[in-house]
């Protein structure tokens, strides 16, 4: 019998909360028992180290436990329990140390051992982690590999990071980019589809409409970077569950109700500061709980001056935010789980320099209310219901700009989004169905305020943004997923039901003449989405997958109901177009996956979008209408085209997470293209309205490549990592948005991490090394420039993590 | 304890995290003016108000002061009838001169300095 078990397998399996092979495991259990006792012997007598040992048990039944991983967070070091529940696990002599149990089943649990313990058989309670299903994890979005490419920001990413908003965090993932215009704000990217395209959501459902009609705060913008715990992104149109879904998910975690056998209290506390964009950020967050109860309450606050670009001019960036968050959840019973949470977020001064105005103060308030059921009956895995409310009150102006000087323009929006799910997720044989619905209800209003300075009497004007324009979508939905040991096979389907209306769309210029004015504004839209898809485990390192989807989105409120603002890319101000058809996405994915613990984890995949009903913007003729904003050349309607194109790859490795060295690589690129458009040209200053074919899509960021490298010093204490990020020239630009070639760039940066003990984490590090001046391609230009708004130069920073 | 001190430190925190006072003092000033004239100026509600002056002197100078805040509109117009006489209207912020203009024997355009408070 060859004594050889992949230990490292297995607890990168579990790690990775794979589902194990148990029968492989049992094969393994004598070779495994044979080995853990030679070793440990082995280890004993060779090193003179002493011994963790004891037994695992299920809190609920009180059997044995076999198979949970042990890992020793001092040096990486681990073992798994037997079939019996027996392990035992060599470690420094006189040296405190922490463990971890990971299983696929239970809650992680970790536990500190002090030098008497050693050498003690230890008994190790572990819970059954179906009583204890978060939101996230019911959402299904945690443990079962999806048939499409899904990515994941870990806290390890958050914390080390010196950002400040969750776009910009967003843009180091693969085939994910930001629309850039100022301080803050930075609106996702996936795959080249953005805005209402995708949907961004926080906590398993609740959505935030932002205020400004330039989208200076989209919903990533209403929350705060600190709060954030994990952020899923499941790309393509196949998860239906989440609410609309056009092109992908961006789901943001700030919060999971934990329970613990006996009551306790942690402290977290992070400082942070940096050079250049110079700043600092403070969060302190308490929270407790008990078998019972469980409550946590955060507050941050963060304030951020201009920055120096590469060639070392200022740009205006700077902000100021705090936040306050508070949960407070019950186990109701054994299986019944209600939580509330409340998020109230102040911005102010917040800079940016591409938009006419900047952003003066943010007021937000996000509510929200859980209930969570588990196991109930033979059939049901889980019931669900959420109901949120999300209030933003948005102001910004143009008093810090020149244009102030003879007209102050005030704009005041107050946009809510209220809503709700349901979801019964069932057991079906081998499979689970789970059926529910969603309800999302927004309103906006707002105007904005033009008074004349350098006028006798101050004369002033009032004029609609929004006029209590109104979304309405219910929608239904259905998924279906059943693993198998060849194929695991997914299908999902959703209909919505979609109504909008809205005041009169009128603007009138400063003589009170009426220059545009809609009174057809009401809509309504039956939808249906439906995808498809299949994950192939061709052996036990490798899976093939595949899906097959079409989502279906109605036009949001800026597509309906805008009335000439200059919201796009290019120089126009936009008109709404309330009847507006629904835009389609018909998209294929393939993809490979490949992780093996001694080469570690690859993953390629390939996706092509058809769109039907693109939405985009046409010109209108002058005689018409007329722009009203200062500087743009023209107005442009919403219209749909009949189809446009989209496609693109991601490939990513990351090195075996045993090593003490770890690679990063991860490379993506997007294409999309307009067979047929209408386009303005200008040709020596003359504009002509010419017919452009293949016109590449606007907006989309060019080939890029992200490489990183760490090792793992003193027991892994001492991490420091070195980055490139690459990114390649965009000379596929749109030529009937007139859009900018944009060069490539690279940029280097160094971090590290220290452990210093368990309660203190350092992270330091330094960004864009070399103090190049760069740009990303979505980065808009500087208004009244024709330059773009450059990033940073070179930025030290660290925070201070504490846990108490 | 724990407990107790957690929730204390984070009240603290909370506080602490308060946004500083942005106040400033506002003063129009006009001055310059032999006769009559009138002053149209926004008060610190906002409100455009008005009032007759009727200075003895040109070296009177006739004070509005008021607190504001950054942002805050800043607006004073004047105008006078009397060919003979000038005008001189000055916005002090905090004490320091944020804008100034004069005229003399205009009757029939208004003097107008404006602004807006500076963010700091």
């Amino acid at each position: 019998m060859p004594l050889f078990i992949d230990l490292s397998k297995l607890k990168y399996d579990i790690y990775h909360k794979k589902m194990l092979n148990f029968e492989a495991i049992r094969a393994n259990m004598k070779r495994f028992i044979i080995i853990l006792i030679l070793t440990h012997f082995a280890l004993a007598g060779s090193f003179a180290q002493s011994v963790i040992s004891g037994k695992i048990f299920d809190a609920k039944t009180n059997e044995a436990v076999a198979s949970v991983g042990i890992v020793n967070a001092l040096d990486g070091s681990g073992t798994t329990s037997n079939k019996d529940g027996f392990f035992s696990i060599a470690v420094q002599p006189d040296q405190p140390v922490t463990l971890t149990f990971l299983h696929v089943g239970f809650h992680p649990f970790e536990k500190q051992f002090s030098p008497k313990d050693f050498n003690i058989g230890q008994r190790i309670i572990l819970k059954q982690k179906v009583e204890q299903l978060s939101e996230v994890e019911i959402m299904g979005v945690s443990t079962i590999d999806k048939a499409y490419r899904t990515e994941d920001v870990e806290i390890k990413t958050l914390e080390k990071s010196n950002l400040n908003d969750i776009g910009d965090l967003l843009r180091n993932v693969p085939n994910m980019s930001g629309v850039k215009k100022g301080a803050v704000g930075i609106d996702p990217v996936l795959r080249g589809f953005k805005y209402s395209q995708l949907n961004v959501q926080l906590n398993g459902g609740t959505r935030i409409e932002g205020g400004c009609p330039n989208r200076m705060d989209p919903a990533t913008a209403h929350v705060d970077l600190n709060d954030v715990k994990h952020i899923k992104i499941l790309k393509g149109p196949f998860a239906l569950k989440y609410g609309v879904n056009f092109a992908g998910v961006v789901d943001m975690t700030t919060y999971q109700p934990e329970f613990y056998e006996k009551y306790k209290t942690h402290v977290n506390v992070l400082l942070g500061g940096q050079t250049n964009h110079t700043g600092f950020k403070t969060k302190v967050g308490v929270s407790g709980a008990s078998r019972i109860v469980t409550y946590n309450m955060t507050g941050s606050w963060k304030k951020y001056g201009d920055y120096k670009d590469g060639n070392g001019d200022w740009v205006p960036a700077s902000l100021q935010h705090q936040t306050y968050t508070g949960n407070l959840g019950f186990r109701i019973s054994k299986k019944h789980i209600i939580y509330a949470s409340a998020d109230i977020s102040q911005g102010s001064n917040i800079d940016f320099p591409t938009l006419p105005m900047d952003e003066r103060k943010d007021d937000t308030k996000l509510y929200s209310l859980n209930y969570l059921a588990n196991n109930i009956g033979n059939s049901i895995n889980f019931i669900r219901f959420k109901a949120y409310y999300s209030d933003v009150n948005h102001e910004m102006d143009n008093k810090n700009r020149p244009f102030s000087d003879t007209m102050v323009a005030v704009s005041k929006i107050h946009a809510i989004n209220s809503g709700g799910k349901f979801g019964i997720n069932l057991k079906v044989g081998q499979a689970q169905l789970e059926v529910g619905g969603d309800y999302e209800n927004i309103t906006k209003d707002g105007t904005r305020l033009k008074t004349l300075i350098m006028q006798p009497m101050l004369p002033s004007k009032e004029e609609d943004l929004w006029n209590t324009a109104h979304i309405r979508n219910l929608g239904f939905f259905a998924e279906y997923h059943r693993p198998g040991q060849v194929i695991d096979w997914t299908a999902a389907a959703r209909f919505d039901v979609n109504n909008a209306t809205s005041g009169s769309l009128t603007r009138k210029n400063m003589a009170g003449d009426a220059v545009y004015s809609n009174d057809s504004t009401t809509s309504h839209y039956n939808n249906f989405s439906v995808s498809g898809g299949l994950s192939w485990h061709i052996s036990k390192s490798s899976d093939l997958f595949f899906s097959l989807g079409r989502g279906v989105r109605s036009p949001d409120m800026t597509e309906r109901f805008i009335i000439l603002l200059p919201v796009g890319y290019d120089p126009y101000d936009y008109i709404g177009n309330p009847q507006l058809k629904p835009e389609a996405n018909n998209e294929i994915d393939l993809g490979y996956r490949f992780r093996n613990p001694s080469a570690g984890n690859i993953e390629i995949s390939v996706f092509f979008s058809y769109v039907t009903n693109y939405i985009t913007g046409v010109l209108v003729p002058p005689s018409e209408i007329k722009p009203q904003t200062k500087g743009v050349l023209g107005v442009k309607r919403f219209i749909n085209i009949d189809k446009a194109f989209m496609t693109g790859f991601e490939i990513s490795y990351r090195t075996p997470a045993k090593f003490l060295w770890e690679i990063n690589f991860n490379a993506a690129y997007t294409m999309g293209w307009n067979p047929e458009v209408k386009g303005v040209i200008f040709v020596d200053g003359v504009a002509r309205v010419q017919v452009i074919k293949n016109d590449p899509l606007p907006e989309i960021p060019p080939f890029e490549t992200y490489i990183s490298f760490n090792y793992k010093l003193f027991k892994r204490k001492f991490v420091p990592a070195v980055s490139l990020r690459v990114a390649a020239a965009q000379n596929r630009v749109s030529e009937a948005y007139n859009e900018q070639a944009t060069p490539g760039f690279v940029t280097v940066s160094l971090d590290i991490k220290y452990q210093f003990n368990n309660f203190l984490k350092v992270y330091a590090g330094i960004k864009n090394l070399f103090d190049r001046p760069y740009y990303e391609h979505l980065n808009r230009n500087i208004i009244g420039a024709k330059y773009p708004l450059y990033e940073p130069g070179r930025i030290f920073y660290a925070n201070l993590i504490f846990n108490f | 304890m724990k407990t107790i001190a957690s929730l204390i430190f984070f009240l603290l925190f909370i506080f602490s995290a308060c946004t500083k006072n942005n106040q400033v003092s506002i003063n129009y000033q006009a001055t310059g003016a032999i006769s009559e004239y009138i002053l149209y100026y926004q008060d610190a509600d906002g409100v455009l108000q008005n009032v007759n002056v009727k200075p003895e002197s040109a070296q009177d100078v006739y004070n509005i002061k008021f607190k504001g805040a950054q942002g805050d509109i800043v607006y004073v117009s004047g105008r006078y009838s009397d060919p003979n006489t000038a005008l001189r209207i000055t916005i002090k912020i905090d004490g320091k001169i944020y804008k100034q203009a004069a005229n003399e024997g205009d009757t029939l355009t208004f003097l107008t300095v404006s602004g807006v408070v500076p963010y700091q």
